[in-house]
């Protein structure tokens, strides 16, 4: 199963505008407090959606948080 | 006595400027050709004169948070909303400009609901809950501009370990047709997303689809072949990127053993587009 405390993360910077805001004024701020482990938090403060994913973070969450989602692109094929 | 009149299973982010951004001008292509085949099929299905339309979909955390996830949850209620996103991205972005509010058929769902716990299928059940694209990119492309069909929205846990199994959303779906066929309603069955894409979720084979194995699923469905289907694991799913084959596996077992005859089918590398309809008696 995934790591609750990544996803629950990951769910607030997509749907807390206001909470998404703080954090990318002052990610280390907004992360005080959060059961995290140094590896995550140092992940979400570098914004490395690949590495959050690695962690346990959520495919679609690390798809969509806006401001902060890994858009992987392909090229053209027929 | 109730029939189920249409049964039809597709990708579900149906969105030309997604695909192009993601794969270029052949995304853009290839989704709007499974596009064009969807409306067809929504033509088809409006010319039976449905009273209801259950569609059977994933959420991608947006409709249930870590409060809880249900394994398999139906919408009750008169009305859904769609998902708000603000500063949507990606597939969420498919949501901006859709109608807000959706009638919901609240007898069949709540008949659904009631005789599934009375005959030992535990469902969830929400009055809240916002219906994203899973379920919204279909219903929209397949009425276009007409007034929308009278939902019973379903979910399926198709991502978050543990999920059913493909064998009990089969059960699912065969506990759909009981009650449908109890009841007075001309009723459309569609299950949404797929084919293989985003194998075991990792965002390194974000890109990567296992054509071999659609190949192989579509092959069961074309030839009525259900039994072999019963016996696959959510494991195989995971790793072929199949997770959202537990929506169709419910439309299976409700139409168990309708043929299948697939109407599109296009790779796309990032994902196989597919619509696919069934030859119901």
């Amino acid at each position: 199963m995934s790591r609750y405390e990544v996803n629950s993360l990951l769910y607030r910077l997509k749907k807390d505008a206001a909470f998404r805001t703080r954090f990318n004024a002052d990610p280390e701020a907004a992360l005080a407090g959060l059961d995290l482990t140094e590896a995550e938090r140092a992940a979400f403060i570098a914004r490395d959606m690949e590495r959050i994913n690695a962690l346990g973070g959520y495919l679609h969450l690390v798809m969509s948080v806006p401001g902060m989602a890994a858009h992987v692109t392909h090229p053209e094929r027929e | 006595m109730g029939r189920i009149v249409f049964a039809a299973a597709m990708s579900h982010v149906l969105d030309p400027d997604y695909y192009q951004a993601a794969c270029g001008l052949s995304g853009r292509r290839k989704v709007e050709a499974c596009m064009t085949e969807i409306r067809k099929l929504g033509d088809a299905f409006l010319a039976r004169r449905p009273d209801a339309l259950i569609v059977v979909a994933d959420d991608h955390v947006n409709a249930f948070s870590f409060n809880a996830v249900p394994a398999m949850c139906v919408r009750i209620g008169r009305h859904v909303n769609r998902m708000f996103q603000e500063e949507a991205e990606a597939f969420d972005k498919v949501l901006d400009g859709m109608p807000e509010r959706y009638a919901l058929h609240e007898e069949l769902a709540n008949r659904i609901l009631e005789d599934g716990l009375g005959a030992g299928f535990d469902l969830a059940l929400s009055w809240e809950a916002p219906i994203d694209h899973a379920f919204l990119s279909p219903v929209m492309t397949m009425h276009g501009s007409r007034p929308v069909t009278p939902l019973v929205p379903i979910w399926v846990n198709c991502f978050i370990a543990p999920q059913p199994t493909p064998a009990r959303c089969f059960a699912l779906g065969r506990h759909i047709a009981a009650v449908v066929a109890k009841s007075p309603w001309s009723v459309g069955v569609i299950a949404t997303g797929g084919l293989s894409h985003f194998p075991e979720l990792l965002l390194p084979r974000v890109g990567e689809s296992d054509v071999v194995f659609d190949q192989k699923l579509l092959h069961w469905l074309e030839a009525g072949e259900h039994e072999p289907l019963l016996s696959l694991t959510t494991s195989e799913l995971h790793k072929t990127g199949e997770h959202e084959f537990l929506n169709w596996m419910v439309l299976l077992g409700a139409v168990t053993p309708a043929r299948a005859d697939v109407r599109y089918f296009g790779e796309l590398g990032r994902i196989n587009l597919a619509a696919v309809e069934w030859r119901l008696a």
